[in-house]
């Protein structure tokens, strides 16, 4: 079953091309991986897939429903966890879980959110102000309160971006547990999370989706050792 | 109800944040304490006439961090986590004014706890200036999320303060508008600081004649176009914010 069907999606400012005609077709739990240089366009599309931007030209079908004729159906069934932490700083943990259920007009409300707590191992921070807690803490919080609605899809734009070792290695498993019952769709600029967590790859160059399979199919096809080179390859047009 | 889940939480930010409950409540406590104390010979200072104009300047504090919070909104990710939520502009709106209506009956209230306290007359007229306040609040409610829409959480203290020191010399809290000069009296008239303080005070002491057909039209007007502006700014603000 396709989770994500897109057509020729593009986004125009003014006389830039940011997004330029991508076609995409991700299937249901799938981790998908969004991969390219800054400005590469991948931010934008996901901004687009995710209802915030509309796009010029194109089209975006999620489960089986027309961004266009159906933006909040489909916003009801999709959650984003933004690059920077999004969360309410002069709330608590737990009111924040409480906020964003209400945002999503879960009915067992008490029962999600409980369930994230144990999931995320949310215990000893609960209570806590979320502006006085650790990035690596923020992060948790703000992936746990995008599973808040049990989204169909969700986007994950940067979710370990300026994380130590231990605190992305955590938030990994935390992603790795979710495959299969999610689909996903990454954005990030570290190459070891695209090849360790993603069942698939697309690499943006200058708003093309240039190239998309397996990190192990990448590599086949660059002729490179590893996924940083066929990554390097493509995105210089094997100039570097 | 979003909006209400909204507004409960931009209650908790902004009762959270020491200093707004500083700025919007004390300073306007002592400020009616101090003058009080000097005994002006003037009738502007006296506590029916002075309390209205404490209420006025309470809510020109409500303009300045009610745009810090929304800036501040702006300038994190969380609008963008709503803005993919199936929150509606209107929920975010009514949201923002829902949050700020106890915090305007509660310094209100206070307001006439001390007036009283002072030697204000108790009267219904307190109730009913009350409830005349927090409609007379939503145009200030309103300036806050047009300027928290327009500019960044840094400018947002500067563009808000040049809306309390409007408040506090527009409105006649301090001195006669004639003082200055006739075109300075023309120009506070057609500003809405002026209208909202004799609407209030016309209220608070049952002398409505002093309520000019002017004084509710310029009010109302600008309640209405800041209103649908900050409505339309707020919304399409978003969208670029998100470009």
């Amino acid at each position: 079953m396709i989770a994500i069907e897109i057509k020729k999606l593009t986004k125009n400012f003014k006389d830039k091309i940011a997004v330029n005609g991508i076609d995409l077709s991700i299937k249901q739990g799938e981790l998908f991986a969004l991969l390219g240089t800054n400005g590469a366009g991948k931010t934008t599309t996901i901004k687009m897939l995710s209802g915030l931007i509309l796009p010029t030209f194109g089209s975006i079908v999620i489960e089986n429903m027309d961004m266009k004729k159906d933006m909040l159906k489909i916003k009801e069934i999709l959650n984003v966890s933004p690059q920077d932490t999004a969360i309410a700083p002069n709330l608590t943990v737990k009111e924040n879980l409480e906020f964003m259920a209400g945002v999503y007009q879960i009915n067992n409300k008490d029962k999600k959110i409980d369930e994230l707590i144990k999931q995320f191992k949310l215990d000893e921070v609960l209570n806590k102000r979320a502006k006085t807690l650790s990035g690596g803490w923020q992060r948790k919080v703000s992936i746990a309160i995008s599973l808040i609605n049990d989204p169909k899809i969700l986007f994950l734009d940067e979710p370990t971006l300026g994380l130590d070792v231990i605190a992305r290695k955590e938030l990994w498993k935390i992603i790795e547990g979710l495959k299969g019952k999610i689909t996903i769709i990454l954005t990030t600029h570290y190459m070891e999370e695209a090849e360790n967590l993603s069942d698939r790859i697309g690499i943006m160059v200058k708003g093309n989706l240039v190239e998309v399979g397996t990190s192990k199919e990448l590599i086949k096809k660059t002729k490179t050792k590893n996924f940083e080179d066929a990554f390097i390859s493509i995105a210089t047009g094997g100039k570097l | 109800m979003r909006m209400i889940n909204f507004a409960k939480r931009n209650f908790k930010e902004l009762i959270r944040d020491p200093l707004s409950l500083i700025f919007e409540i004390a300073l306007p406590i002592f400020l009616l304490f101090i003058f009080q104390q000097i005994k002006i010979p003037e009738d502007l200072y006296k506590l029916e006439n002075f309390t209205p104009g404490i209420i006025i300047f309470g809510f020109s504090f409500i303009t300045l961090f009610t745009s810090t919070l929304v800036a501040k909104d702006r300038g994190s990710s969380l609008l963008i986590r709503l803005g993919t939520s199936p929150m509606k502009s209107s929920d975010y709106i009514l949201g923002y004014i829902l949050s700020l209506i106890p915090i305007i009956i509660i310094q209100d209230s206070l307001f006439f706890i001390v007036a009283c306290l002072l030697g204000l007359n108790v009267s219904i007229n307190i109730i009913f200036t009350i409830l005349i306040s927090i409609v007379v609040s939503i145009l200030f409610i309103a300036f806050g999320i047009l300027v928290g829409s327009l500019v960044s959480e840094k400018a947002s203290g500067g563009v808000g303060s040049v809306i309390v020191q409007l408040a506090c010399f527009t409105s006649g809290m301090y001195f006669s508008m004639d003082l200055i000069g006739k075109g300075f009296a023309k120009v506070c008239e057609l500003l809405p600081f002026e209208s909202a303080l004799i609407i209030i005070k016309g209220v608070l002491n049952s002398n409505y004649d002093i309520i000019s057909t002017r004084n509710i039209i310029v009010f109302i007007s600008y309640t209405i176009i800041i209103l649908i502006s900050s409505v339309i700014v707020f919304k399409n603000k978003m969208i670029s914010d998100n470009k």
